[in-house]
């Protein structure tokens, strides 16, 4: 098993060795541009450029997203393992599976009702 | 190693340059497609039928200005799009193209598959999913206010398909009982392919896929009227091109993922295994292709209670559901 790691890792070489050759060939290849075109390397703006943007606050919704998002990614994680499983375990396995999804369901209803997943 | 080194190095190179010739043949038949869609004939100047339009592309987006904008964190804005098609064109190894192939005249073996292992089908996730810090720092170092609101929508976005994207492939996986796609396609041979039993979890996947690689109509990542191009809105030449190529291998390895889990992948009467896959895999590239031809974009939140309010709960009854037939029924052995 750990030699289809290692036939992995010798495939992931060659695509970071494409996608570095682009980058590479995208600075190595390109024209060179005059030097009095330092307008056109103003970031985008519609109107008058204020200069570089400083990120600063950000809407509470995506920071609840990404809350969210690892409560649910951490339940699939757990259901993962019992899935492969479930056959042999029959009954246990799927009482075990219904406790879980219940538990999760009431969460699921509090943050539906509380308005978590209305984005505004 | 399923085969000695130096296959397996062969094996690489070839599966990495066949990745890319067939994302380069793809973007001509799409936009052959999408002009068909719109009643023009799209590409077919250059060679014939414009075959060699993605060749001239390349010529060209290798020699546009290579410009850094004045506010960008110039390290992290060149690393972005390396991570991007980095995990893109990786989380593409796993897939399987059939089993044992000799080569004619010979006595040669080898396997048409990279590697396999019992968390590949967790590991494209992951790889996936690794590829998202590509747009963030995209976004985050361009300097540049619509960059910065695309890479963090672009993250939401994401995020939120992922959760019914991993959740829809249970159902296959208890059937399957295991997460290794030479394992998932066995399970689906004499045509039990899990399209079938799984046809719930089937529809929130490809609509999940087509969230997940920013595809429209959930392209909200670039919807020009909102934020001009997204986490690319600062990028040029070769270095957009990167962006976009990894949007669209994404797509491909999407596809290649349903076709593996929903349609047994290399499994099939007559042809050999990796033409199997190659139909499969381009009949789900044809659905996504449809779909950016005649669909129009949703609305942020409507993308986004799509995703938690519908997806979610619905790829988790089909999960009960499944769970409930295979420890009760009888359907399966």
């Amino acid at each position: 098993m750990l030699g289809d790691w290692a036939s992995l890792l010798i495939y992931l070489v060659f695509a970071a060795t494409v996608a570095g050759s682009l980058l590479f060939l995208s600075l190595a290849a390109g024209t060179r541009g005059k030097r009095e075109g330092r307008q056109k390397a103003f970031a985008f703006e519609s109107g008058v450029s204020e200069g570089a943007f400083e990120p600063s606050n950000f809407s509470i919704n995506y920071y609840l997203t990404a809350m969210l998002f690892i409560v649910f990614d951490i339940e699939i994680v757990f259901l993962y393992p019992l899935a492969v499983v479930l056959d042999e375990l029959r009954v246990f396995g799927f009482v075990e599976l219904c406790v879980f999804v219940a538990v999760l369901a009431v969460g699921y209803v509090y943050i539906w009702r509380k308005g978590a997943l209305q984005w505004k | 190693m399923v085969d000695g080194f130096i296959v397996t190095v062969i094996k690489g190179f070839a599966l990495v340059n066949l990745l890319m010739g067939f994302f380069a043949f793809m973007t001509w038949v799409e936009r052959r497609l999408i002009g068909r869609f719109q009643q023009r004939l799209g590409p077919n100047r250059v060679g014939p039928a414009g075959l060699l339009q993605p060749i001239a592309d390349l010529g060209k987006l290798l020699r546009k200005q290579s410009m850094i904008p004045t506010g960008a964190r110039p390290r992290l804005y060149l690393l972005a799009p390396f991570v991007s098609l980095t995990c893109a064109i990786g989380a593409f190894g796993f897939m399987p193209f059939g089993g044992l192939a000799t080569i004619p005249g010979t006595s040669l073996t080898f396997h048409l598959y990279m590697a396999d292992s019992n968390v590949a089908l967790l590991f494209v996730a992951a790889l996936g999913s690794l590829g998202f810090y590509g747009l963030l720092i995209g976004g985050w170092a361009s300097g540049s206010k619509y960059a910065m609101l695309g890479g963090m929508r672009a993250i939401a976005q994401l995020v939120s398909y992922e959760v019914a994207f991993t959740l829809a492939v249970i159902g296959v996986l208890i059937h399957a009982r295991s997460l290794s796609f030479i394992d998932i396609v066995h399970a689906q041979s004499g045509w039990y392919w899990y399209i079938l039993p799984q046809f719930l979890g089937f529809l929130v996947f490809m609509v999940a896929a087509v969230a997940e690689s920013n595809r429209p109509p959930f392209d909200l990542t670039e919807a020009d009227g909102e934020v001009v191009a997204g986490y690319h809105t600062e990028y040029g030449g070769m270095r957009f091109a990167m962006f976009a190529n990894a949007e669209f291998i994404n797509a491909i390895t999407l596809s290649a993922l349903a076709a593996v889990l929903f349609l047994a992948g290399p499994e099939g009467p007559l042809l050999p295994g990796p033409l199997w896959m190659l139909i499969k895999t381009g009949l789900f590239l044809f659905i996504f292709i449809w779909l950016r031809a005649t669909t129009p974009r949703v609305r942020f939140d409507q993308l986004m209670s799509l995703g938690w309010k519908l997806l979610l709960p619905v790829a988790t009854l089909n999960l009960l559901v499944t769970a409930f037939f295979v420890v009760y029924g009888s359907s399966h052995a």
